[in-house]
């Protein structure tokens, strides 16, 4: 059996999403992890604080040109901790006698 | 482990994951059109090539090129513009494989009809291989795509398993 671990911090319905969406890239920017999950700048500032002060998540400040541009990042322990938190959910499910239908 | 979760709350959460990392992949991948382009570029090549015109050469050559690079540059740098995709976990081998796979069929089966036709002296080789060659690309490249949309899926956290 594979390790589990529910993450309560990841569960978050906002943070789910973030982090589902950075496990999936490399790296996003933040106008990109905004406009995807339409949020507001202030609420996205908010929970990538709260991931990056888990340390689950890397954030980049950068110049393109004049312009600023933010991007982030799953950090290795954010990475690690999402895959225990999916595999803790498929679990759940799999326990339940449900299976995991593929979308 | 414990966690005082339903199992169609954990469902929904992971319905949630597949979802965002669906629309992520669905960003990167190349559109239908992408191809025609392309293949009008190739058949554009290869006629300019039976004229052995030295100006129409010089001229619908290079343009060709051009477009062509710019319309890859452009789609490459679009897609990772505002995101990159973790495209070797994602892709994995098989993905890999499958388009070195698909860029040597295109590459072959237009270089083997051009040098075939032109052995057996038929008209055209080169208009009617790059033709064959566009064929392919447009057939495949949306083929390729939705072979990878189904790898990078299966590969995403969460997936079935």
């Amino acid at each position: 059996m594979s390790p589990a671990r529910f993450d309560e911090l990841i569960h978050a319905p906002t943070r789910l999403a973030i982090v589902s969406l950075l496990a999936a890239a490399e790296w996003a920017d933040f106008k990109f992890i905004r406009d995807e999950l339409g949020l507001s700048d202030s609420a996205l500032s908010k929970q990538l604080a709260t991931l990056e002060e888990a340390g689950y998540l890397e954030i980049r400040k950068a110049f393109v040109g004049k312009r600023p541009r933010t991007s982030a990042r799953l950090s290795k322990a954010g990475r690690a901790a999402f895959e225990l938190h999916v595999a803790a959910l498929q679990e759940i499910v799999e326990r339940s006698g449900a299976s995991v239908l593929r979308r | 482990m414990s966690a005082p979760l339903h199992p169609d709350e954990a469902a929904s959460a992971l319905a949630e994951i597949r979802d965002q990392q669906g629309r992520l992949i669905e960003a990167v991948l190349v559109p239908a059109w992408y191809w025609w382009i392309v293949a009008a570029g190739m058949v554009a090549i290869g006629a300019a090539a039976d004229t052995r015109d030295p100006a129409v050469l010089a001229v619908v050559i290079p343009a060709a090129v051009v477009v062509i690079a710019a319309l890859t540059a452009g789609m490459i740098f679009g897609a990772y513009r505002h995101a990159q995709v973790r495209s070797s976990a994602l892709l994995g081998g098989r993905g890999a494989l499958a388009i070195v796979a698909f860029v040597w069929l295109v590459v072959g089966l237009t270089l083997g009809i051009g040098f075939a036709l032109r052995a057996a002296g038929a008209g055209l080789p080169a208009t009617t291989a790059t033709a064959a060659g566009s064929a392919a690309l447009v057939i495949g490249g949306p083929l390729l795509m939705r072979g990878l949309r189904k790898i990078m899926l299966g590969n995403r956290s969460g997936a079935a398993r």
